[in-house]
């Protein structure tokens, strides 16, 4: 074993998991909040929002998500005649985020109803108006349930942004493969797979630092 | 001695609440003077909750209205139905009443001492330091000083519905409502909670209690109401009511009650 060629193919490698990386924080910081205003959308009064936001998850989570790349990336340009044209990472961030958002906005909104009617009343029982409840009393411990489906979706994500590497991102298994079929080395591919573990496994143990950190109390 | 008029702290006309075809509350009228006590005994399903959840909005009335302290959260147009001023004027109306829950409902994320402090400082804006030495204040009231960075899932639920007497209590309140404040605890609980309550009594707090707890209601109460299938069929001193009451309803209801014991 040449172990100049292993440290090579491994720093190619590693390089499109900085991509991999990238996909991943860039999907979180902005699918998050944005999720979360969807499932606030989602339990308003307002039938129109409603069925918009029904719409919505029910479309980006009933079609596959390598499906929505392809339409960003060689469907938008084409069918707007060239205004609308994407990067492939831009193609990729955009529909992560709608994507995962569409996601979160279900897990968030579950979240938000299993807190009981209860605490509302409470809350509004001592003056607190809707917004002041939602914040101080109903959001953080909402947070405390979405946690476990939301390691789910962030070990997911990391491995979701593989499907990248179909609309031509430089990312860990694109360049993975390249090796591959450059060299004839199954190698690279061994590589990559040790670095998503590697990925994985820091997002399970921030979780679970995160419920651990959450654990100070308990919701009946 | 001052009027009547001046006295008057609540008063509800013609209170009516459906929940769907369910007719919970069939015309009540209620008036409450400052430093009364009136507990409100009746059997299950007879709208004394709903009464109470009426006064301080946890549910809107389908005709007649309210009157806190001379301020009308909701009043009746030409044909007697409940028309409310805007939500965020009854919320500040309504934090003029202290409400006591059937299952304490404190907030789990926050320590005993955050429970009530949360309110005073969010919603009206008072300092920190004020308002922490206030609570400790009622905590100590309350008899729970040493427990004041607990969470409230490590609280036994006597200790629980008192730390929840003192966060309404933090808001200053002019009236306490009481919903059935020992129903959800262990018989071996329900003392300490009843002793928190005879405290506030002592104090000439203006309450409000729903209960099953017919000794107590006899011993605290200046005033009880006894409510039957949505009205108030008796309101009384507790003696007319428990000693020798002359509906036979209520005769029925307490005996019932004394058989369970």
């Amino acid at each position: 074993m040449d172990f100049q060629y292993l440290f090579d193919i491994t720093k190619y490698i590693a390089f499109g998991a900085g991509v991999t990386v990238l996909v991943f924080i860039v999907t979180l910081v902005f699918s998050v909040p944005f999720g979360i205003f969807c499932a606030l959308g989602k339990l308003s009064r307002f039938r129109i929002l409603h069925g918009l936001l029904g719409i919505y998850t029910w479309v980006f989570r009933g079609t596959p998500l390598l499906l929505q790349l392809f339409f960003t990336y060689y469907g938008l340009p084409m069918i707007t005649n060239g205004a609308v044209k994407f990067s492939p990472l831009m193609a990729a961030f955009v529909t992560f985020i709608i994507n995962y958002a569409a996601y979160f906005t279900e897990i968030f909104r579950a979240g938000i109803q299993s807190i009981g009617k209860g605490q509302y009343e409470a809350a509004k029982a001592l003056g607190m108006r809707p917004r002041l409840t939602m914040q101080r009393i109903i959001l953080p411990q909402a947070v405390k349930l979405i946690l476990p489906p939301m390691g789910n979706e962030a070990i997911n994500l990391i491995k979701d942004t593989a499907l990248c590497s179909v609309i031509t991102v430089t990312e860990m298994l694109r360049n993975a493969n390249r090796v591959m079929s450059r060299d004839f080395n199954v190698g690279a591919l061994v590589i990559a797979a040790c670095l998503y573990l590697l990925l994985t496994f820091v997002v399970i143990q921030v979780f679970r630092k995160l419920e651990k950190h959450f654990a100070y109390y308990q919701i009946k | 001695m001052m009027d009547k008029e001046f006295m008057e702290i609540l008063r509800t006309h013609n209170l009516h609440k459906s929940f769907g075809k369910l007719h919970v509350l069939k015309g009540v009228n209620l008036s409450v003077e400052k430093g009364q006590i009136l507990s409100v005994i009746g059997p299950s399903g007879s709208g004394k909750s709903t009464l109470l959840r009426l006064l301080n909005h946890l549910e809107t009335a389908d005709r007649g209205s309210i009157f806190i302290g001379g301020e009308a959260i909701a009043r009746e147009d030409e044909n007697g139905n409940s028309v409310y001023l805007p939500a965020k004027e009854v919320l500040k109306i309504c934090s003029r009443l202290g409400m006591v829950f059937q299952n304490f409902n404190l907030f789990p994320h926050k320590s005993v001492i955050e429970n009530l402090m949360e309110a005073p400082i969010m919603v009206k804006g008072l300092p920190k330091e004020e308002v922490e030495q206030k609570c400790m204040q009622l905590l100590k009231k309350v008899g729970l000083t040493e427990k004041f960075d607990v969470y409230p899932g490590q609280l036994s639920g006597g200790q629980q519905q008192r730390v929840a007497i003192a966060r309404a209590l933090a808001m200053d309140p002019e009236i306490m409502l009481f919903d059935e404040p020992t129903s959800a605890l262990d018989p071996e609980l329900i003392g300490e909670v009843l002793e928190t309550i005879k405290t506030l009594a002592a104090e000439n707090t203006t309450m409000i209690i729903v209960t099953h707890e017919m000794t107590f209601a006899r011993e605290i109460s200046d005033r009880v109401l006894f409510m039957d299938d949505g009205q108030i069929l008796v309101d009384g001193e507790p003696d007319e009511i428990f000693k020798d009451p002359d509906h036979q309803r209520i005769r029925t209801f307490l005996q019932k009650i004394l058989e369970k014991r």
